[in-house]
C-alpha cells in the first residue's frame, strides 16, 4: 500500500511542473530544454531559504522568486535565439546552474546534496504527503485546462503555428511567450517546494539531463499541448518508471537499462506523434 | 604560456568536433544531440580494438573512426533522415532518445571506470616554458592537418564547390545536377568521422567517461552559435576561443587574490554564448545566405 501512496505522490509532485512546461514546450512550441535547471534553483532557493529561516512561506517565495528570474533568463534567451539555438543554449545553462549548484560547497554542500529537510507539520506520512500533493494536482489540471482553452492558449497556439501571421493580426509574441514562461515557473515552484521535503533531501542529481528526458518524453507522449493526454502520461510513465526497479536485474544494471528504455519509449512517441508533434503550418 | 598550450590542445579537440558539425548545421539545418556519444564511441571503439582485442594502435584508431562512421550513418538513417523533411527540429528529439540509448549501451558495454587507450604516464618535453608531451604535440599536429585538408577540400576541389553550392541553396544546386541527398549523407558521416577522431583525442590525451558526452555537444554547439550558425571556420575559430577562455578562467590567479575552481570551467562556454548574445545575436562571423 505504501508503494500505492508512493507513485500516487510522485505522480502528484511532477504533476505542476510538467503542465507548466506543457504551456512552454508543449502548447507554445518553444525550444525552451531548460526546465530542469528553473527546478534545480527553485529547489536550492526553496530549502536554502527553509534552512536559515524555518519559515516555509518564506521557502515558498524565495523557490518562486528564484524559479521567475530564472524563467525570465530563459524568456529573454527565447527572443534572441532560433528556436533549435535556444534548445542547445538552455541546456547549456542547465549545465552551468549545475556546475553553479556543484562547485558551491559553501553554501549548497554540493554533490553531498543538503539532507534532513524539514517537511510540513501535517505532512508527516506518505500518505499525508498524496493526499496534500493529489489536491495540488487536481487544482493544477483543473488550471491548466482552463488556461488551455483561454484566449492566452489561443495566442499560444497561434505563435506556435506561425508566429509572424500571429504577430501580423495582433498577437503579442514577448507578452504571451513570457507568460508561458511564468506559468512554467510557478508549477516549478509547487513540484519543487514538495519534492525536497518528501525525501527529507535535497540532491542535484534529481536535477540531471536524464530527469528532462522524462519531462519530454511525458509531453510528446501524452500529446504535447493537450492538458489531459499528458496528465494521464505522467501518471502511466511515472509507474513505467518506478516499475523498472522490481525487474530482476543487478543494480548495476537498472540506471542503463532505465535510460535505454527511456530513449526507445521517446523515440517511439516522437515516431507515432511525427505528424502532429510540429503540425504543418496552414496555408490558403 | 602553459595556458596557451592546454588552450591549444582543448580548442583542437573542441574544433574537431564543431567543424563538421557546422557543416552538417549549414547543409540540412538540423542540430544532432546524439554528437557527444558518438565522440564516445569512437573512443571507446579504439580503446577496446587496442587494450582489449591488442590490435595495432593505427589498425585500432582506424577501428574506432569506422565504428564513429558506421553509427553516424545508423543515426542518419533511422533518426535523422526519416524525421527532417517533415519538420526540421524532430531530429533535435530523436537524437535526444538515440543520446539516451546510447549512454545505456555505452554504461552496460564499458561501465562507469575511465578508461585510457595508451596507459601510462606520456613522456614530455618543455617548449617556451611550457610542458607538453610528445602525443598532444601529434594531437594536435594531426588535427590541424585534418582541418587543413578539410579546408582545401572544402574551397578548392569540385566536391568542395559542390558542397557549397548544397550549403546555400539545396534545390538550385539540385536543379544543376548535384546529387545533394547522397551529398547529406557523406556530410552527416563525415562529421560522426570528426567527432569519433574528437573521443579518440580524447582516449589518448586524456580519459574516456561516460559522463563526457552530453558536456561535449553543448560545447561543439556553443561553438556554432557564437560562430554563426553553418559557419564552418566561425565555429573552428570559436571552438579555439572558448578553450582559451576557459583555460584562462581557472589558470589565472585573479587579482593576485584567488583562483577559479575547475568546476566553474564548463560555464565560461555559456557566458561567453551569453555575451555574444547580447552583441551580435547572430553569431560572430554569420554570413548572408544567397537566395533567389
Amino acid at each position: 500500500m505504501n508503494f500505492a501512496w508512493h507513485i500516487i505522490t510522485l505522480i502528484a509532485i511532477q504533476m505542476p511542473a510538467i503542465l507548466g512546461y506543457n504551456f512552454v514546450f508543449g502548447k507554445g512550441k518553444i525550444f525552451h530544454f531548460g526546465p530542469l535547471g528553473v527546478s534545480l534553483i527553485t529547489a536550492y532557493a526553496s530549502v536554502l531559504t527553509l534552512v536559515h529561516t524555518q519559515s516555509f512561506v518564506l521557502s515558498f517565495v524565495a523557490g518562486l522568486c528564484a524559479a521567475l528570474l530564472v524563467s525570465l533568463l530563459f524568456a529573454w534567451l527565447s527572443f534572441r535565439l532560433e528556436a533549435d539555438g535556444l534548445g542547445v543554449i538552455s541546456l547549456a545553462v542547465h549545465l552551468g546552474l549545475m556546475a553553479v549548484v556543484l562547485n558551491s560547497n559553501v553554501l549548497t554542500r554540493g554533490a553531498l546534496g543538503i539532507p534532513g529537510v524539514k517537511r510540513m507539520a501535517f505532512l508527516q506520512s506518505v500518505s499525508d504527503f498524496a493526499i496534500f500533493s493529489g489536491v495540488i494536482a487536481v487544482i493544477a489540471i483543473i488550471a491548466a485546462y482552463f488556461l488551455n482553452r483561454s484566449a492566452f492558449g489561443r495566442r499560444l497556439s497561434a505563435l506556435a503555428e506561425h508566429n509572424w501571421y500571429a504577430e501580423a493580426v495582433g498577437v503579442n509574441r514577448r507578452h504571451t511567450h513570457t507568460w508561458a514562461f511564468v506559468i512554467a515557473a510557478i508549477g516549478s515552484t509547487f513540484s519543487n517546494f514538495l519534492f525536497p521535503q518528501y525525501l527529507t533531501l535535497l540532491h542535484p542529481s534529481d536535477y540531471q539531463f536524464h530527469s528532462f528526458v522524462f519531462y519530454i518524453m511525458v509531453i510528446v507522449a501524452g500529446n504535447p499541448g493537450s492538458v489531459l493526454g499528458v496528465a494521464t502520461s505522467t501518471a502511466l510513465l511515472m509507474i513505467l518508471k518506478e516499475s523498472i526497479r522490481f525487474i530482476a536485474l543487478p543494480a548495476a544494471m537498472i540506471g542503463p537499462v532505465r535510460l535505454m528504455l527511456f530513449g526507445a519509449v521517446l523515440f517511439a512517441a516522437v515516431c507515432w506523434r511525427r505528424d502532429t508533434l510540429f503540425p504543418p503550418k496552414r496555408e490558403v | 604560456m602553459q595556458l596557451l598550450v592546454n588552450a591549444l590542445i582543448a580548442g583542437s579537440l573542441a574544433a574537431l568536433i564543431a567543424g563538421g558539425l557546422a557543416l552538417v548545421y549549414g547543409v540540412l539545418g538540423i542540430f544532432n544531440m546524439a554528437l557527444g556519444q558518438l565522440v564516445l564511441i569512437g573512443g571507446y571503439a579504439t580503446w577496446w580494438l587496442y587494450q582489449v582485442a591488442g590490435l595495432p594502435l593505427i589498425v585500432s584508431i582506424l577501428g574506432g573512426l569506422a565504428t564513429g562512421a558506421l553509427c553516424t550513418w545508423l543515426t542518419f538513417e533511422v533518426f535523422v533522415n526519416p524525421f527532417y523533411r517533415k519538420h526540421r527540429f524532430l531530429p533535435l528529439v530523436t537524437t535526444i532518445a538515440w543520446s539516451m540509448i546510447l549512454d545505456g549501451l555505452i554504461l552496460l558495454l564499458f561501465e562507469e571506470r575511465p578508461r585510457s587507450i595508451i596507459s601510462g604516464l606520456p613522456e614530455g618535453f618543455i617548449l617556451w616554458g611550457a610542458h607538453i608531451s610528445m602525443q598532444q604535440c601529434v594531437l594536435v599536429s594531426v588535427t590541424v592537418c585534418a582541418l587543413c585538408a578539410f579546408g582545401y577540400v572544402f574551397h578548392c576541389t569540385s566536391l568542395g564547390r559542390r558542397l557549397r553550392a548544397v550549403v546555400q541553396n539545396t534545390h538550385a544546386s539540385l536543379s544543376l545536377g548535384i546529387n545533394a541527398p547522397l551529398l547529406y549523407r557523406a556530410i552527416f558521416i563525415m562529421s560522426g568521422v570528426f567527432a569519433a577522431g574528437g573521443g579518440i583525442f580524447i582516449g589518448i590525451d586524456q580519459n574516456l567517461s561516460p559522463t563526457l558526452g552530453f558536456t561535449y555537444t553543448i560545447k561543439a554547439y556553443a561553438a556554432i552559435i557564437a560562430g554563426g550558425k553553418g559557419n564552418v571556420w566561425g565555429a573552428v575559430l570559436c571552438a579555439y576561443i572558448i578553450a582559451l577562455l576557459e583555460q584562462l578562467l581557472v589558470g589565472v590567479h585573479w587579482f593576485n587574490a584567488f583562483y577559479v575552481p575547475a568546476g566553474y570551467q564548463q560555464t565560461v562556454a555559456l557566458l561567453f554564448i551569453i555575451g555574444i548574445l547580447l552583441l551580435r545575436p547572430q553569431g560572430l562571423f554569420a554570413h548572408k545566405v544567397r537566395s533567389a
